[in-house]
Parts: structure tokens; sequence; C-alpha cells
């Protein structure tokens, strides 16, 4: 059975296509991806993203278990700090990517993917053995949306935030009269908020966002333009671009790895591997020269040899091009600049390897 | 929609005009499938039997396969709908058959063919 957010009857008031997406009825569209993806960019656009799980993990040795379970080094995250994790495995391999917040002191807050939550709470609980530590799957207790875009901060301001939480931080905070956890974060690429609330708070914050919002020119967003957004900053998607035979240095998130981290954790020795001798496979960046889109699972070629495939590709709104991120041979020379074939219906494209993000990031503040 | 034109349960339909076929999809697939980014349209003097794939239409979200309606041999393609894909979208525009067909198919190829307003029901 498909699950609702409490939006949902939100959702289909404003006429939005809805879809399965993992195990959740949600709103793909609610007039057009490419009018939504633009409004994203150029003013603001509001996300139900109430299928994404909740899980707090607490109790004093919180830090020394979430430590053992990803490979950046949480002992460096201060209070109301995130930072983008990974779960992996034994080999490196990655069982989700997460935003791990310290809230404070013995008191962690995750957001997983709704796909991968049940999946992350038996995963976390396999190591639990000998830690002081208690895993709570809050998700269905939560609701979530996503306030993104370049206006996206002055509606939060109007709407009584006097002092954002900055960049990839996270406050309790009163918002439209309700306690939520405010957070610097997004999908998009675009400056905003993620915000996290009770879910009998949630259908009141989205129609108040929506009304505060007109000024402002804010369009609710569907998962479609969420998807074609995040492609164009390059953001990884779990299930098309990141898997459990993937490690965080294949997938081109050496930056966020620790380098010098002394705790162990899981898949440590691949990993530091990987950062030392490189890697067989790298996620590189495509743009398309033939007219033709690259999509999840079309393969790759260079000089008549298979040496890849297609984790995510589509239409770039901004460029007015087609992107794609792929995983290619890493031995054979590529750089940007480079020129491979995608298969497409049996015919060849032309790509060229380019730089990622495919368009530049706005958040950085 | 002219509703002279007898539809597909995947959302084609053809339609007799001077002679010859226009074909295309029916405005509840276009609706579905949302922003048109790219249609890829066969050569003229191509032939294709009945359900076999002729063209590509390709929305934000997906690739999807259109089939041919009837059997027939293409006489023209609808140059601006491949230039500007989005014209598909566009309520103003009337012109959205994808190609033009030659065709002999007999009584046979039309029986499974839905008149416009079962096809309507069927879908809605």
């Amino acid at each position: 059975m498909t699950k609702q957010t409490f939006l949902h009857d939100k959702h289909v008031q404003l006429g939005a296509r809805m879809v399965d997406f993992a195990g959740w009825d949600m709103p793909v569209q609610y007039k057009s991806i490419i009018e939504e993806h633009k409004n994203v960019r150029e003013n603001v656009g509001l996300f139900d993203v109430s299928h994404m799980g909740e899980i707090f993990v607490e109790g004093v040795d919180a830090l020394k278990f979430l430590n053992f379970l990803v490979p950046q080094d949480l002992t460096k995250l201060s209070d109301s700090k995130a930072v983008y994790c990974q779960l992996t495995n034994k080999h490196g391999g990655l069982i989700d990517d997460l935003i791990i917040y310290k809230l404070h002191d013995n008191k962690y807050f995750i957001i997983a993917n709704a796909s991968r939550v049940d999946e992350d709470i038996n995963w976390m609980s396999l190591f639990k053995t000998g830690y002081n530590v208690e895993i709570r799957n809050e998700s269905h207790n939560y609701s979530m949306v996503a306030v993104q875009g370049p206006k996206a901060c002055d509606l939060i301001v109007h709407m009584g935030i006097k002092n954002l939480p900055p960049f990839f931080s996270i406050k309790e905070e009163t918002f439209c009269g309700y306690n939520v956890l405010l957070s610097r974060t997004g999908y998009t690429g675009e400056d905003g908020v993620e915000i996290v609330a009770k879910n009998e708070y949630i259908t009141c914050i989205w129609d108040k966002l929506l009304s505060e919002g007109k000024a402002y020119g804010i369009m609710p967003i569907g998962l479609g333009a969420r998807d074609t957004l995040r492609l164009e900053a390059s953001l990884h998607l779990y299930g098309n671009d990141l898997d459990e035979n993937t490690t965080p240095i294949e997938a081109g998130l050496s930056w966020s790895v620790s380098k010098d981290k002394k705790e162990n954790y899981n898949g440590k020795d691949v990993i530091m591997r990987q950062l030392q001798n490189g890697v067989d496979k790298k996620l590189f960046g495509l743009k398309m020269l033939d007219k033709g889109i690259a999509r999840h699972g079309y393969d790759v070629y260079y000089n008549n040899n298979k040496i890849g495939t297609i984790t995510s590709g589509g239409i770039s709104p901004m460029r007015g091009d087609n992107i794609a991120l792929a995983y290619l041979k890493n031995d054979l020379g590529l750089t940007i600049g480079s020129n491979v074939q995608v298969m497409i219906r049996d015919k060849f494209y032309n790509a060229e390897i380019v730089d990622r993000p495919f368009v530049k990031k706005r958040n950085k503040v | 929609m002219d509703e002279s034109m007898l539809c597909t349960k995947t959302h084609e339909y053809v339609l007799e005009k001077d002679s010859a076929y226009d074909v295309g999809i029916t405005d509840y697939a276009i609706n579905q499938l949302g922003d048109i980014v790219f249609v890829e349209l066969p050569e003229i003097d191509s032939t294709f039997s009945k359900n076999e794939v002729f063209a590509t239409i390709e929305s934000v979200k997906a690739a999807s396969e259109i089939y041919m309606p009837i059997s027939g041999k293409v006489i023209a393609v609808n140059e601006d709908i491949v230039n500007s894909p989005e014209l598909l979208n566009d309520e103003n525009y009337a012109d959205k058959w994808l190609i033009k067909i030659e065709s002999n198919a007999d009584q046979v190829e039309f029986a499974d063919l839905l008149d416009y307003s079962d096809y309507k029901e069927e879908v809605e």
C-alpha cells in the first residue's frame, strides 16, 4: 500500500499529478516540470519532502557509535551543525547517503532517503551492541517541507525568523506558531531551508508559506523538478548514482570523506586505499553534443568499447542542453573535454566530459 | 481533437485526410507526458507494420515509444514538432500530427481501434 504524506490532499487540490516514489504517493509535477524548475532558480519553490526519513540517535555513546558508521569525522561537528555523510558497508559501498545534525551533546538527528530508511535502521542496529545509545525512527511522526531558491531566505525572514541558521546548520525555532527544526540545507543547489515539523503542524505551515510566499513568486514544486534541479547541481540520487557497490571515492565524494580521521569505521581500509591509489571507475559529468537525452542505464562507449553506464541523465532547463552523470573506467585518461559516445536506442550520440556541477551552486553563504 | 479520429489503447491516433492518414498521439497522452523535450520521427518513405515503433517522444521524465496504429508508408514528417517539441504542449497550437502515411490497411487492422468518444471514456 502506498503511503500518503500529511500534505496529500493539498497536492490533489493543487492539481498535481501523483506518482509512486519509494512507496509514497507523491506529486511529480503541478503544472510543468520546466516551469517549476526555473521558478526555483529564479524565485522560490516549496517542496513536500515528508517522505524522507527522520532518525534520532541519542545516548552517551551517540558520537562514538555514529562515528563508526560514516567516513566523516563527527568529533569535529559542533552543536547545531550538519554534515553530509554516507553510511558505508565493510567494502566501502553505500547503505545510504544522509545528513547528520548534531543537535547537542549526545543527541543527533539524521535525515535519510525515503527508500532507505528501514534499511538504515536495520544497518545501524547491527552495530549497536556495546554502545549506550538509542536509535529512534521517527519518520512517521514528522513531516518536512523544503523552501528553496534565491528568494527563499527573504521569505523565511519575512515570516518571522530574524536570525537564519548559517549554511549547513539547524535551529529549533517557532515558525507559524509551531515548534520546528529549521535547517539551512537543500537538494537544489540554491540557498534555502528545510523545515521539519510534527505531522499535525505541516498543513498550516504549507498553507502559510504558499500565501505569504505569493509576493516572492512561490510555486509548489514536484519531484520531477526536484530531480532536474539536483542533477544540474550534480547532487547524487541514492539508487541511481549511489548504491551498495559504489564507494564515496568512486562517486566523487572524496571531498566529504575525512582524510585524517583516527577512529575506525566500516569500509575504512577500502576507502583509504582508494584515496591513496585511485579507483577503477569514477563518476563523470557529461553534456550531450548530439541531440539526444542520456538516461539511467544507457551504456557509454569510447573507441567502440563499452566503458561505463549513465546513472542519471536528462535535460538541463537552465543550460538548455542535455546532461548526465556516468560511471566510467578511470584508466583511459578521460578528462574534461574528452569525447565519448552514449548508446541511445542502438545509435551512438556524442557527448563531452564536463566539469561538475553543471550549474553553479548559489547556496554557500 | 478531431472527433473522427481513431485511437489505440497505447494513445496514438490515426485520422483519414485527403486519401492519406495523419498519425499522432492523443491530447490525453500529451497531458500525461507533461513537458515534451525531444521528438524523433522516421524518415520519409520508410514503411512500418501495425504496432511497430515508428517514433520516440521524450518528456522530462522518460522516453516513450510510439506505435503505428495501422501499417503504412511515411509520406511526410512534422519537422516543426521535431525542431520545437514543446509545440505539442502548446494548447493554442493545432498542427500536432507527427507523420502522414499512405496505407493499404484492411478492416482487420482497424478492428481494434477505438472511436474518439470510446477512447475518451476508456482513459477517463
